[in-house]
């Protein structure tokens, strides 16, 4: 997982020193000038990597090591439980159907979205609380 | 085990009527049905934008032709033509090969978000649907090229619904996309086997990382602009107006999203052909770490070149640009020379998908090349916007996506569905794509150098165009023909292809999906085995020539 973080923060970096170069490339062949479109973009890039850089080393840092980055773990290191995996479910369908409505709507007409919207967001529910158990169960 | 996995088959072999099936394949979150849904939806549209492709080579195979009735029908071929192959064939492609093999990959039971991964693929099904609905209107699909440049993308200049479709329909599409790399990122950080550390993941598995992390970065703002589209032209909004600077606006938000897609297109392809070249030349690839820093240098690096795509503009700092863009050939370099030193002194056999990745080398390289001669400005005036560039970048992507698609389909075709396809046939094909694709494109190059414009609906005698489009529209019948082998070698596959038995059917395989059962069961493994090294299949079925570690646990236990 270190690795991971200090991936974004190479990121971080790179976009750093791109978007700096490009300000002052720009400000030397341009009279001092300022273009916000490219120092904008580049420079949020920076922003984003650094976010998950820095998220990504909480995580390890919480975390400690872990079986999947010792190079020496067995399968039996791993956590006895992998986690719940749902074996199949309707409402990725019908979500995916009623926001292709929805979105379709925006271009053919307002009438359509008062269709799709009600049915997507039924679909949205079933598709959040399906299989859920509430807050302390499991 | 063997008994376990039989009875498993068998029970589900009995209760399976057709409308089971169905509704296994719409209700699914497993993520190699999910990715098989992907692979054949967009093959399927692969083909469709193919047939828009022919029909655009008829209207050019000489002058003054008509064969599609107006030219405003002509401009809808390849507007979609465009935009089919880039964001409804190519990009879930991506996908499908990610979701099939990523999670076996790494010794994952599934994805880490098996439902959102479902959504993702939903979204992108009905979005794509809603993309293309413009050819059921009256007035048509899109016209305004996939690139949708403003002001010709406004009402003003292309009205009808069409053109609103393609907008909505391509940002509900981007968000499924959006959707599948996040859950790619999380699946590869937190599912992996125990040992199996970021550097023993398969270079396909790592590029599907870097390919997600650059999804990420780069689609949001295409769904902005989409969206900001979307209210000009419907809720009458001046986003894009020319009057306050709209079209360059557009241009800079779309290439930003424009030119690392096509590194979304390209990395997971060179991932599939850096998983094929060490099998067939039964060597491990030549310096892998040097393999996953090019790629990640690659990513970077592509977040900052998008305005090489607006050099005629005049507005953009071109030597930043162009220095920015000639630097991403290096990691490429490398990227081919690691490939060149897989194959070198190995003992090579050219068994189908050894011929496809063959195929993408050499096509590749050619479209590389003229990548650097487009990176400069000054030969850029000249090119821009004519046949050249076309010829430059479907060597690019038709050199990727599809030869190693092709690979990638006959490598992993037994993985899938436990059968091989035919061999003979493959070859064929191979041919056949091959010596119809660089016939179709190589003349391109030179169309473009005496000043054949793109995307002209017909062209006159007098410009000395002919023979080379008469060319060019034979070897896309050629390229065409190709297909019929390969529909024809997946059908006799189906009905009376042999079944194999062996985990490993190619005899040297390397990574984990080589160490579970063709076709995959359920969860992808009924046991996993150790990784000690990047390459644990083959640790496993060669333990005499495993690599060191390998040896040296296997001591240790005695």
């Amino acid at each position: 997982m270190k690795f991971n973080a200090r991936l974004m923060w190479f990121l971080t970096a790179f976009y750093g020193v791109a978007a700096g170069g490009y300000m002052i490339w720009y400000a030397n062949t341009h009279n001092g000038g300022f273009e916000p479109i490219a120092s904008a973009a580049i420079g949020m890039l920076a922003v984003m990597s650094a976010f998950l850089a820095f998220y990504l080393q909480m995580v390890d840092k919480r975390q400690g090591s872990v079986p999947e980055d010792r190079e020496d773990a067995r399968v039996e290191d791993a956590d006895f439980e992998v986690g719940y995996f749902a074996p199949w479910s309707w409402w990725p369908l019908f979500l995916g159907l009623f926001a292709a409505i929805c979105f379709a709507a925006l271009a053919v007409g307002w009438w359509l979205f008062f269709i799709g919207f009600p049915l997507a967001l039924v679909a949205l529910i079933g598709f959040v609380f399906e299989r859920s158990r509430g807050q302390n169960a499991h | 085990m063997a008994t376990a996995t039989q009875t498993a088959q068998s029970t589900s072999m009995q209760k399976k009527t057709k409308g089971r099936i169905v509704v296994d394949w719409l209700t699914t979150t497993d993520h190699k049905k999910i990715g098989y849904l992907y692979l054949i939806t967009s093959f399927i549209y692969f083909l469709i934008a193919g047939v828009m492709a022919l029909v655009i080579r008829a209207q050019l195979a000489a002058p003054g032709l008509e064969i599609v009735q107006t030219k405003e029908q002509y401009n809808q071929l390849f507007t979609m033509h465009g935009t089919i192959m880039l964001l409804i064939f190519a990009t879930p492609l991506f996908a499908a090969f990610a979701n099939i093999l990523m999670p076996v990959q790494i010794g994952a039971p599934d994805v880490a978000f098996p439902r959102l991964n479902a959504i993702a693929f939903w979204f992108y099904f009905f979005g794509s649907f809603v993309a293309v609905a413009g050819f059921f209107t009256p007035q048509g699909a899109a016209s305004f090229g996939w690139f949708a440049y403003a002001p010709l993308s406004n009402t003003t200049f292309s009205p009808g619904l069409g053109g609103d479709l393609w907008v909505f329909g391509l940002a509900l599409g981007g968000f499924g996309t959006i959707m599948g790399g996040v859950n790619f990122i999380t699946t590869i950080l937190t599912m992996r086997a125990p040992g199996m550390t970021m550097f023993r993941m398969p270079i396909f598995t790592w590029n599907t990382l870097v390919t997600s992390i650059l999804i990420i970065m780069c689609f949001p703002p295409l769904a902005a602009a989409l969206f900001a589209l979307g209210a000009d032209r419907r809720f009458d909004s001046h986003i894009f107006d020319p009057a306050n600077g709209g079209p360059m606006l557009w241009q800079h938000l779309f290439w930003f999203f424009g030119h690392p897609e096509v590194y979304i297109l390209a990395l997971p392809f060179f991932g599939i052909i850096s998983e094929i070249f060490p099998v067939f030349s039964r060597k491990p690839i030549f310096g892998y770490k040097t393999l996953v820093y090019a790629t990640i240098a690659i990513a970077a690096l592509s977040m900052t070149v998008w305005a090489h795509h607006m050099y005629v503009t005049g507005g953009v700092l071109l030597p930043f640009f162009a220095f920015t863009t000639m630097l991403i050939a290096v990691p490429t370099g490398v990227k081919v020379f690691n490939w060149i030193g897989t194959l070198w002194k190995g003992s090579i056999t050219f068994e189908t998908p050894m011929l496809y990745s063959l195929g993408f080398l050499t096509t590749f390289i050619f479209g590389g090349l003229t990548g650097v001669i487009l990176a400069s400005p000054t030969l850029d005036f000249h090119l821009s916007d004519s046949y050249f560039v076309v010829a430059h970048f479907h060597y690019v992507i038709f050199g990727t996506v599809v030869f190693a698609m092709f690979a990638g389909i006959f490598f992993w075709y037994p993985k899938m569905t436990g059968k091989m396809l035919n061999e003979r046939l493959g070859k064929i094909q191979f041919w056949l794509l091959f010596v119809g694709f660089h016939v179709t494109f190589l003349i391109q190059h030179w169309l473009g150098v005496i000043g054949m414009p793109r995307r002209y609906a017909t062209y006159l005698p007098e410009d000395g165009f002919t023979w080379m489009n008469a060319l060019s529209t034979a070897g896309s019948a050629v390229l065409a023909v190709s297909f019929l082998p390969f529909l024809w070698n997946i059908y006799i596959t189906y009905k009376r292809g042999e079944k194999t038995t062996l985990n490993d059917p190619w005899g040297y395989g390397r990574s984990l999906e080589w160490a579970t059962a063709s076709p995959f069961p359920r969860h992808n493994f009924t046991s996993i085995p150790l990784v000690r090294s990047e390459s644990p299949a083959f640790d496993l079925n060669h333990p005499e020539f495993a690599a060191p570690e390998a040896k040296a646990d296997v001591k240790k236990k005695g």
